[in-house]
């Protein structure tokens, strides 16, 4: 008797927490707040919090008490991705931003998906994210598909490299970037000298930049999944006196990336999303994440976007109904922080890679591929 | 030849790097036969209180060589230090315990330890400063930065000084008979617990000197830098024979040279491969590693 009576209490007391909680919209947010890629997987977590406080600074959504952020860890590793999706289907959670790696969201979004939970990922580039037809799986960045052609196309164009070498790591989207643009290259007369691969976690480059300083290619490409690393890379390769061009995608764009290299990084190139800094959106961004998180990363931007397109789904939507929210977030299109925000039924919400080069301590937009002109 | 010859000055940096970590695991199993797995974290620790100390004193306006010089002794210190609190907080208790036990110890210190440093220094890489690093030497196609010749200078060094104070000094004669009998070295008026603990402090101390010399070198050093690392210099002590001084030396560069010349001619990522793979081919052949196990009193 005494046993059931206590279940009953337990029961009850779980059900009025479930009653009392049903006024706080929680929104989860995913990417690998440990490990090598915290840096970029802090940002994240930083940037959907922004878009959390201003929404609620605004007014809040209808309907709701309160917004919260349960935001958790991946670790940039498919199983723990796993864990941490399978963490917030329990905490219930109607929507996800997330993850970082390509390699962790491609397993989490299969377990949100069947859960109908809808997931927005602001930085896993790698095509076969959109293209499982899973219902609930948005993108706000570009796709590496169109990444690796921008880049060739500066590389053959303005930059008028007939020589490349490439490096990768091997995840899924930093070696899926340079095998593509290692396909692509001899079509538009860049030779391929070579490609090699690193491991996670190494340091020491001295013997493949050596290989690579022999090779003497015009331009090195940088495809690595950190941008610390990428920073390391930099480094050592100067002090070899690699005289080729440098060039990396955008994982290794990360303000990290110049604080590490310092001058090193001066002169080298990177594919990165066009960010309008002037546009008000940007501005209002800013000026909500820069006093409590400091300076932006690379994707706090784009996480930012991200999880304001949900908001303003769930609010448009009058629920958090994943039918009716993806049908609102498919609808609403809107000038966002990092870019203009228009997903496609696919998921997608198109790229817009533009050259970016290091000049002077800081990112300078150089080269945009769509005009063919330099900024 | 040029190709090959860089290489080489490639290997023997990086061995030397692995070496000065590797004498830290060697000696202390040595001495307590414990595999100290929070030996990597002493590494991670000195390359971030090096950056500590150099821009500390930087900021007081010294000589940037004085500045390198004062903080490598600075870092030293301190990581000593922290051996020594660790040995006493986590290993000492445990000296009658099973050797699982202290095994799991070290374990949890490491950690322990690399969490902690997460906590207090932040996910970030953290820069060093370069400027002191910049330049090196142009023949032909070989070129050797003023660095290399700085960690090749330095573990030199060390090695030299560790070799004279453990065989030619009476502390060393101390360590090398604990190394031996515990208790009979005991009965002879050794205090054990205090040569224990120098053994730990002198082997995070050569650590220190490495992590210090690669934040340098790489430019920057990370939290969860020591694992890696850790790992290979492990197995580098192995290698050599561990307990082996010698064989830990000899140890770090072959792994070095291995790593470097796997990475050279054949793929980067094979390295690790051909690193463990000669790990595995030495064991099979003399199980004792390179120089063997505990040969009379080179063991420490």
């Amino acid at each position: 008797m005494k046993r059931i009576l206590t279940l009953v209490l337990c029961m009850s007391l779980v059900m009025t927490a479930g009653a009392a909680a049903a006024k706080t919209l929680v929104i989860g947010s995913m990417s690998p707040l440990t490990g090598p890629y915290a840096a970029d997987g802090n940002d994240i977590a930083n940037g959907v919090r922004t878009a959390v406080e201003v929404v609620k600074a605004s007014g809040g959504i209808p309907g709701y008490d309160d917004i919260k952020v349960s935001a958790q860890d991946t670790a940039c590793d498919p199983r723990q991705a796993v864990a941490a999706a399978n963490k917030l289907m329990n905490e219930e959670v109607p929507g996800v931003v997330g993850a970082y790696c390509s390699g962790a969201t491609i397993p989490a979004s299969q377990t949100l998906d069947e859960e109908s939970i809808v997931m927005i990922t602001p930085a896993s580039t790698n095509p076969v994210v959109t293209e499982r037809g899973l219902k609930y799986m948005f993108r706000t960045c570009g796709r590496d598909d169109a990444q690796a052609p921008a880049a060739l196309k500066f590389i053959a164009g303005p930059l008028g490299a007939k020589s490349i070498y490439l490096v990768d790591d091997k995840t899924t989207y930093s070696q899926g970037i340079a095998d593509q643009l290692e396909k692509i290259a001899p079509e538009a007369g860049v030779e391929v000298l070579g490609h090699d691969h690193i491991n996670q976690g190494d340091k020491d480059f001295s013997a493949i930049l050596t290989k690579v300083k022999q090779a003497n290619p015009d331009l090195f490409y940088i495809s690595l999944q950190n941008s610390a690393t990428g920073a390391l890379m930099v480094i050592q390769a100067k002090r070899m006196g690699l005289d080729a061009a440098l060039m990396g995608q955008d994982a290794v764009y990360h303000p990290q990336l110049i604080d590490i290299a310092g001058k090193d990084a001066e002169g080298m190139y990177l594919t990165f999303g066009y960010t309008d800094t002037e546009a008000p959106a940007y501005k209002e961004f800013i000026a909500a994440y820069k006093p409590k998180y400091g300076d932006p990363g690379a994707y706090s931007a784009y996480a930012y976007d991200s999880a304001m397109a949900y908001l303003k789904a769930v609010k448009k939507a009058g629920t958090t109904d994943p039918d009716a929210v993806r049908k609102a977030i498919i609808e609403t299109d809107f000038d966002g922080a990092s870019k203009k925000i228009d997903y496609q039924e696919n998921g997608d919400s198109g790229s817009n890679y533009v050259i970016r080069k290091v000049e002077g301590g800081k990112f300078t937009n150089h080269w945009n591929p769509e005009t063919g002109k330099m900024f | 030849m040029d190709y090959f010859l860089q290489q080489l000055i490639n290997g023997v940096t990086l061995g030397g790097v692995y070496a000065l970590i590797a004498l830290g695991y060697t000696m202390v199993y040595g001495i307590i036969q414990l595999i100290n797995f929070a030996h990597g974290e002493f590494f991670a620790a000195g390359g971030y209180m090096g950056v500590i100390f150099i821009s500390w004193l930087a900021a007081q306006g010294l000589d940037p060589y004085v500045c390198l010089g004062l903080s490598l002794v600075l870092t030293m210190g301190y990581c000593a230090l922290l051996a020594m609190a660790v040995e006493k907080l986590a290993y000492k208790p445990l000296r009658h315990a099973s050797r699982l036990s202290v095994l799991l110890s070290a374990l949890g210190m490491s950690i322990f330890l690399q969490n902690g440093l997460m906590l207090t220094q932040g996910v970030y890489d953290k820069p060093y400063p370069t400027e002191i690093t910049q330049g090196g030497f142009e023949f032909g196609l070989i070129s050797i930065s003023y660095m290399q010749i700085l960690i090749v200078g330095i573990t030199a060094a060390l090695l030299v000084g560790l070799n004279l104070l453990v065989f030619k000094t009476k502390i060393g004669k101390a360590m090398r008979a604990t190394a031996q009998d515990k208790i009979m070295s005991g009965l002879v008026g050794i205090n054990s617990n205090r040569i224990i603990s120098t053994t730990f402090a002198i082997g995070a101390g050569l650590a220190a000197a490495a992590g210090i010399m690669v934040g340098l070198y790489y430019g920057s050093v990370r939290y969860d830098m020591g694992f890696v690392p850790g790992i290979k210099a492990f197995a580098a002590a192995v290698l050599g024979g561990i307990g082996n001084i010698t064989g830990a030396m000899i140890g770090g560069l072959i792994i070095g040279m291995v790593e470097i010349f796997a990475a050279g001619y054949l793929s980067s990522e094979y390295k690790d491969v051909f690193a463990f793979i000669i790990l595995i081919g030495v064991l099979y052949f003399r199980p004792t590693g390179i120089m063997g196990e505990n040969v009379d009193d080179t063991r420490v």
